[in-house]
């Protein structure tokens, strides 16, 4: 069963074009980086492969499913993780209650917490380093430990595939290189991993590299996508790649 | 055997109490009073968290039309209320999504399409104003036993709804976008949520009146937002802050023989204006000379859009 085959997805919104003629295929779990500037579509080529926007036409096969007919069956083995500064960090809860929150969908209306639910958040906590903070409140963290806390939501719900919408933008190099660390511990566990950048250094990483912007510019392995020219001809800059981005903050 | 004159001024008083607690008149509206506050306390934290503030005003004045119609047609008028506040809060709300357009238009125009509707039924009513009177800024003393009996099954059954639907509630509320790529069904969860509030509007609106509805459902629960770092803990405070504002407003309306739904607007907005200088949330930013006015901006707009004001990373550059 492949992971992931997309083949000719055109996604439109009522006044542009978002994807265009996308193909690209994940045969077994691996970390895949899909890069390109703001605006490429990254973010709704993520949402069109669970299912939420509809494309105008081509294929998903997602995990041997079809997202279009079984959305709801897809979305519950995908852990996800939003562009973080779309949640608003002023929202009263704690670091347990996002956590839990990735074992919400897999029970019924009205069913509490069981026992397992709560300890495998508390797993995924400690995977990402964050175990200390179950009882802290959400707006107490860091961005890179909000970013944390969010990777850990989506483990908790054990998932077969993992997307990630900008998981390291304003985060810095310690929860960097541990957001890092607990991607490929999974992906070596046999789940698959899309990581979502705007900036192409997380790419340098990755086993798989897919250069988008609207089309699919390239697809391969990072040997075969990092060259300058390219990049620099889907950028429209030159961009140097290998260096830590030191900043810690990687916002274009 | 002479009872003491000190004695005497305190034993009056007792008497006094005893006497007005034993109304029931009194004990109706007491009761009455504390039903809606937890019932608009509760969801209103849920209304005030998802930015549906407007929507809860609009919806009020759905119930008011409701209402008066139900005195028109000659039905029970929470029915009536109960009815059209349903059938408006669902309209708005799968307007507002197939619609597309921006939400704080299309909400500011339904608000003006249901006080116009509850209008044009008011003047309807030639004969009967001093009902359409009694939902407009409420009549506590007026609520009637079975009207007691209706409040309380609205709010019970709510309660309960809100228990069932709490972590998905908690969910939708802390990230819509997430809580849909899991696999949670928004659309329906929202749905609910707007349910709940057309019938807290609904036990609002023979309290407090439908003007000052909306006063309930957001002014308690943004106070407790303020002091707030967890979900439960700002239901329990926007629900204690709601009891004790309108008991308060209660004596002090019934000694200053003035409207009790004003009384109880006045406190809860002070109440409101006071956790937003004294919020424990900002107090460690540096930010706090923002005008509060673009606070309370920021939080009407913040679920859809967050403009982290003092984020982590920018701390983070500027050290
Ligand atoms: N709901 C929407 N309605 C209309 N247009 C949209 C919508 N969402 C995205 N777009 C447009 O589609 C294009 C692709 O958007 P998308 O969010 O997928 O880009 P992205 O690659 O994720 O960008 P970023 O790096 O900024 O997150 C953009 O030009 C955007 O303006
Ligand atoms: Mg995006």
């Amino acid at each position: 069963m492949v992971v992931l085959k997309i083949s000719n997805l055109t996604v439109a919104y009522p006044e542009r074009i978002a994807l265009q003629n996308v193909s690209f295929e994940m045969k077994n779990p691996a970390l895949l980086a899909v890069i390109g500037p703001n605006g490429a579509g990254k973010t709704t080529l993520l949402k069109t492969m669970l299912g939420l926007i509809k494309p105008i036409s081509g294929t998903v096969e997602i995990l041997g499913m079809n997202p279009f007919k079984e959305g709801a069956k897809v979305r519950r083995i995908i852990g996800y993780v939003p562009q973080r500064e779309r949640i608003d960090p002023t929202m009263p809860v704690l670091v347990k209650d996002v956590v839990l929150m990735g074992r919400t969908p897999k029970l019924p209306l009205g069913a509490w917490f069981r026992t397992i639910d709560l300890e495998a958040a508390k797993e995924a906590l400690s995977l990402v380093g964050m175990e200390n903070y179950w009882d802290e409140p959400y707006i107490h963290l860091s961005g890179g430990q909000q970013q944390r806390v969010l990777i850990a939501r989506a483990l908790a719900s054990n998932p077969k595939l993992l997307l990630l919408d900008e998981p390291f933008a304003g985060v810095d190099l310690t929860s960097r290189s541990l957001i890092l660390d607990v991607i490929r511990h999974k992906v070596k566990e046999g789940v698959g991993a899309i990581v979502v950048s705007h900036n192409p250094e997380p790419a340098s990483i990755a086993d798989l590299v897919l250069l988008l912007n609207v089309e699919v510019m390239a697809f391969g392995s990072k040997d075969d996508v990092l060259k300058p020219e390219l990049i620099q001809s889907v950028y429209g800059m030159p961009v140097i790649l290998g260096l830590p981005n030191l900043s810690g903050d990687d916002h274009v | 055997m002479e009872c003491p004159l000190f004695l005497g001024y305190p034993i009056y008083l007792v008497m006094i109490m005893f006497e007005f607690f034993s109304s029931p008149l009194i004990l109706r509206a007491l009761l009455a009073l504390v039903i809606s506050s937890i019932m608009t306390a509760v969801i209103g934290t849920f209304t005030v968290l998802r930015g549906l503030s407007t929507m809860g005003a609009a919806i009020a004045h759905a119930s008011l039309a409701g209402a008066v119609l139900g005195v028109i047609i000659g039905i029970e008028p929470v029915l009536g209320a109960f009815l059209l506040s349903i059938v408006f809060a669902l309209a708005t709300a799968y307007v507002g999504e197939e619609g597309g357009g921006r939400m704080d238009i299309l909400l500011g125009v339904s608000f003006g399409f249901s006080t116009s509707i509850a209008i044009l039924f008011i003047s309807m009513l030639s004969a009967y104003t001093v009902a359409a009177w009694s939902f407009l800024i409420g009549d506590v003393l007026g609520v009637t036993e079975g009207e007691l009996a209706i409040l309380f099954a609205f709010t019970v059954a709510s309660i309960c709804l809100v228990i069932v639907f709490y972590k998905e509630f908690k969910f939708i509320t802390f990230d819509e976008e997430g809580a849909e790529a899991m696999g949670l069904r928004v659309r329906f969860i929202h749905y609910f949520m707007i349910l709940l509030i057309a019938i807290a509007t609904v036990v609002a609106l023979r309290v407090v009146g439908s003007i000052l509805t909306v006063v309930m459902l957001v002014a308690p629960a943004a106070a407790a937002y303020e002091f707030s770092h967890s979900l439960e803990r700002m239901i329990i405070l926007s629900v204690l802050i709601a009891v004790i504002s309108s008991l308060s407003g209660f004596f002090i309306s019934i000694r200053a023989n003035v409207a009790t739904s004003a009384v109880i607007g006045v406190i809860t907005s002070i109440t409101f204006l006071l956790s937003l200088i004294l919020s424990t949330k900002r107090r460690k930013c540096a930010c706090r000379l923002v005008s509060p006015v673009r606070l309370v901006k920021e939080k009407q707009t913040a679920f859809k859009k967050h403009v982290p004001r003092c984020s982590q990373a920018t701390l983070e550059k500027k050290t």
